[in-house]
């Protein structure tokens, strides 16, 4: 990488900056990960409980339960889209990178700052439109919950201000030189 | 116009390594956008795309299957499969397949088949020194056979396209017969892969030793009875199986192994988590780019080109497969059967196809479309259980998908192999 | 085609079903109509989402128009829960006569405050209960039984106040639950019963017609406002003129499946006292018809030959 070595101390000292306050700013974004990370596994565990429990009612107590499958389902929803938010600061999302194997080093950072950008415009729209969404359903009521339908999209536009944060942090702390998850690469050092 | 920015933005992110899911998404956000439509409606398909509860079958067989591994049921029952089948060429490949027919006995999806099967062989077979590629091809293609041995919720979906008119238990006899032709046709090819490789096989323990790694292996034969049976029977739904699968691998690692740490379990659970969410995410965004398909008319401007070319049935099915195979590297297997079904269906009994039959080819076929990229849900989940990027699967999977394809064509020309077993019952 | 403009109207139904065979009639007139300016091209089989989802995209205006159940309606267009009631109609001739009349008109102006233009009413076919236990002749023999339904609240409450279990249950999932006995039936129409193949496994079928509910076609509201009032009129006019045409294509499917059903050695037991059965609603009546104009519309209903 001779470029880097060649560049000016004014550009060194003010990644150096930008990375001190990256590192800062990644430990808060790393808890709001691990939360919702958290919030996810929790979801999974209810989805589990919730549809063992219509199980156990069905089959054991020969009634049924009507909330579970469309409760389960929105549960559902919160793991997903919580999960696939995380997944991008943490890169276990599938990618091909085919074009990436062709073109110089030099051009990756820009390729990858340019695809998150995109991802996260996909996020801005997660929440502008998750929550037209929410506010549309907002007047029904979800059946068998009793809830209102606003629900059904929470998690959309959740995850969706979390897209946009992890995929701008990704860009950030590329340009403070410090390293980005990416799928099928070993994880970067958590500072 | 549109469908350039469809497809064009879709390639151009897929090549620059943004996340399928968000390509798919991307690119039908550009698309709603140029066409001046409500933006909203990408959302709404993405929402409604994962919330479909025949889906929560992929994150339980998902979740079993990282409880299992972590709780040392899988070991043993891949102890006794090794045993039992290991001396085989490719051992571990012959037992991967084996276990396809009989969890595809389970459920009638093919993702959560290789979630399920991958998630259980696929660590093992890295273990054993296979390779990790050819453990998830074997995974992938052999998920195909879970949608031709009943059940199988294509096939309803197909039997309703069709306008109701066809016997659902005439759809799923027919489906028994080409199952096995696909087990064993990838059988073939994972015992020529693994010549070919010098895959070493294992010696036989034993009878002595067989028996105890039986025993040992009790509990997990169980969890495989209970989701067989109880699927099979009808008695579960593929979604409560696999329920009953993540709460008995919860029981037996915690309480009849002692395998399973609260560490294990909060590991397994955030495991399940990542691997799930990234699929369902990509299901989810493939639904919006499903809809822009449909809206722009694709498969149906695909097929009135298809029906002007010929008039020769065994071309006009080959056209219909090659088609089949094209839509179904782009979408996703439910939507395409109905948006394909109704118009395919009359140009096949026009030319003298049964209805059955032709069902029995397009399941087939779509199934493969599900292990083909840039939109295979199964090739997405098989990678992920063996944490491999795609292009490595694809460089290997090729026997795996030649052994797929001489069973579509059989099962194409050779009407019998899906008619006969329904005609015994007329 | 030639046409200036194509509306693009959502079905979940396959292709050839009545209601997508009337939309596309309708087009045909509708094109007649208006000298070409205007057609209609049918998404049938949910291509562009299941009936909800159609429902918001036509709110949005995203897509034109939309062929519906009123189930998805009940919890956005308060009216519609009328029709919907279990045992509200006394036949289908009694449910054509209210629909073709003041408060079917009535029901569908109600959309219109919901960004979406009421069109006309098709037949959704009556719906009965089936099971693989016993012929039903009497509410007695009800008790009990595990009937699948569909996730929706009123219907819980109807086939609980009736004495039975209500199961909600996927739709493709109905076939072996009734055959491994998990569930003792189910209830639809004629032709529902016999697409399924639920007859082959539940062979008692009771016409006791508890829901006689039609459907809808809708316009998105932003398409009516773009079109001109001889436009609009042409509209309102095919979607009208296309009901025949769908009442026609049911009834003959209906008739086709019945024959087969029949010939297949199910039960059906045709005459029933459904006196007790409605009776048996009042708690469903008192729950879900809350507000006084509500209530009057079901005495209006009740009045109507
Ligand atoms: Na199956
Ligand atoms: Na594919």
């Amino acid at each position: 990488m001779p470029q880097i070595r060649q560049r000016t101390d004014y550009a060194r000292a003010r990644e150096t900056t930008l990375r001190d306050h990256m590192a800062k700013a990644a430990r808060l974004t790393g808890l709001i990960a691990n939360l919702a990370l958290w919030v996810s596994g929790i979801c999974l565990v209810a989805m589990t409980g919730a549809i063992a429990a219509q199980v156990f009612w069905r089959y054991v107590l020969n009634s049924s339960l009507i909330w579970t499958e469309p409760g389960s389902v929105m549960i559902m929803g919160w793991f997903i889209f919580l999960g696939a938010a995380v997944g991008i600061r943490e890169g276990y999302h599938l990618s091909f990178d085919v074009l990436l194997y062709v073109l110089p080093d030099s051009a990756k950072p820009w390729l990858h700052s340019l695809s998150d950008l995109a991802v996260s415009i996909f996020g801005f729209g997660m929440v502008r439109y998750g929550s037209e969404l929410a506010i549309n359903a907002a007047k029904t009521t979800v059946p068998s919950l009793g809830i209102s339908g606003a629900f059904d999209f929470v998690a959309l536009t959740l995850g969706g201000v979390l897209v946009v944060l992890f995929s701008l942090e990704r860009i950030l702390r590329r340009l403070a030189g410090l390293p980005t998850a990416r799928f099928g690469e070993p994880e970067p050092v958590e500072e | 116009m549109d469908l350039w920015i469809l497809f064009g933005s879709f390639v151009f992110l897929l090549a620059i390594g943004t996340p399928v899911a968000f390509c798919l998404g991307i690119s039908s956000f550009a698309t709603i956008l140029y066409l001046g439509l409500p933006p909203v409606v990408v959302f709404q398909r993405l929402n409604s795309g994962v919330s479909v509860f025949a889906l929560m079958a992929i994150p339980f067989f998902i979740y079993a299957g990282d409880l299992m591994v972590r709780g040392d049921i899988a070991r043993r029952l891949v102890a006794l499969a090794g045993a039992m089948v290991g001396h085989m060429r490719g051992g571990l490949g012959q037992v991967n397949i084996m276990a396809s027919v009989m969890f595809g006995g389970v459920s009638g999806s093919a993702a959560a088949d290789a979630s399920a099967v991958g998630g259980l062989m696929v660590p093992q077979m890295k273990e054993r020194g296979y390779a990790v590629d050819y453990a998830v091809n074997i995974t992938v293609v052999a998920s195909i056979i879970a949608l031709m041995i009943p059940p199988s919720h294509n096939m309803i979906i197909y039997s309703i396209a069709a306008g109701g008119r066809i016997s659902i238990a005439d759809l799923f006899t027919a489906g028994i017969v080409p199952g096995f032709i696909l087990a064993l046709s990838l059988m073939v090819a994972a015992w020529f892969v693994a010549r070919r490789r010098g895959y070493p096989t294992e010696a036989f323990p034993g009878f002595s030793a067989l028996g105890g790694l039986f025993l040992n292996a009790v509990p997990g034969l169980i969890l495989i009875a209970i989701i067989f049976g109880g699927v099979r029977s009808g008695i579960f739904t593929a979604s409560e199986s696999s329920n009953i699968a993540v709460v008995y691998a919860l029981l037996v690692t915690f309480l009849i192994y002692r395998t399973l740490s609260w560490h294990d379990f909060v590991e397994a659970t955030k495991a399940a988590v990542r691997t799930t969410a990234m699929v369902l995410m990509v299901i989810g965004c493939a639904a919006s780019f499903g809809w822009l398909l449909a809206y722009l008319r694709v498969p149906t401007a695909m097929v009135a080109l298809l029906k002007e070319i010929s008039d020769d049935p065994l071309i006009i099915l080959l056209l219909i497969n090659v088609t089949l195979l094209i839509l179904g590297t782009f979408m996703d297997m439910s939507p395409l059967i109905v948006i394909t079904t109704p118009i395919f269906l009359p140009v096949a009994t026009a030319f003298g196809v049964d209805p059955v039959h032709f069902g029995v080819i397009l399941i087939l076929n779509l199934g493969i479309g599900l292990c083909t990229p840039p939109v295979g849900a199964v090739l997405f989940v098989g990678c992920a259980v063996g944490k491999i990027p795609i292009w490595q699967a694809m460089r290997t999977i090729w026997p795996f998908y030649g052994a797929a394809f001489a069973t579509l064509m059989l099962v194409t020309y050779i009407p019998q192999l899906s008619l006969w077993l329904p005609s015994l019952f007329h | 085609s030639a046409c200036e403009r194509t509306l693009r109207s959502s079905d979940t139904h396959p292709d050839g079903y009545p209601t997508v065979e009337a939309v596309k009639a309708m087009g045909k007139m509708l094109e007649e109509k208006t000298g070409g300016k205007l057609c209609i091209e049918v998404f049938f089989g949910a291509q562009l989402g299941e009936e909800k989802d159609s429902i918001e995209q036509t709110q949005f205006g995203v897509i034109d128009m939309d062929r519906v159940s009123l189930g998805p309606f009940n919890n956005i267009v308060p009216e519609t829960q009328i029709p919907s009631l279990p045992y509200i109609f006394r036949s289908v001739e009694h449910m054509h006569h209210v629909m073709d009349g003041p408060i079917g008109q009535e029901i569908l102006d109600a959309f219109q405050p919901h960004d979406l233009v009421g069109l006309a009413f098709y037949d959704g076919g009556s719906r009965s209960f089936y099971n693989s236990q016993r012929p039903i002749t009497s509410m007695d023999d009800l008790k009990g039984m595990k009937f699948r339904v569909m996730q929706s609240d009123m219907f819980v409450d109807m086939v609980s106040a009736l004495g039975a279990n209500a199961t909600p249950m996927p739709y493709g999932e109905v076939y072996s639950a009734i055959q491994t006995g998990v569930i003792d039936g189910a209830e639809n129409n004629w032709p529902s019963y016999d697409t399924s193949g639920h007859y082959e496994v539940a062979k008692y079928y009771t016409l006791d017609q508890h829901l006689i509910v039609p459907e809808v076609l809708v316009m998105s509201k932003k398409t009516w406002d773009s079109l001109t009032p001889e436009e609009q009129q042409a509209v309102r006019d095919s979607a009208r003129a296309s009901v025949p045409v769908m009442r026609d294509l049911w009834d003959k499917q209906e008739a086709e499946s019945e024959a087969k059903i029949e010939a297949s050695g199910v039960k059906v037991v045709k005459d029933i006292d459904k006196t007790p059965f409605i009776e048996a609603m009042k708690p469903v009546y008192d729950k879900y018809v809350t507000s006084d104009k509500l209530k009057d519309m079901v005495k209006r209903i009740q009045a109507t030959e």
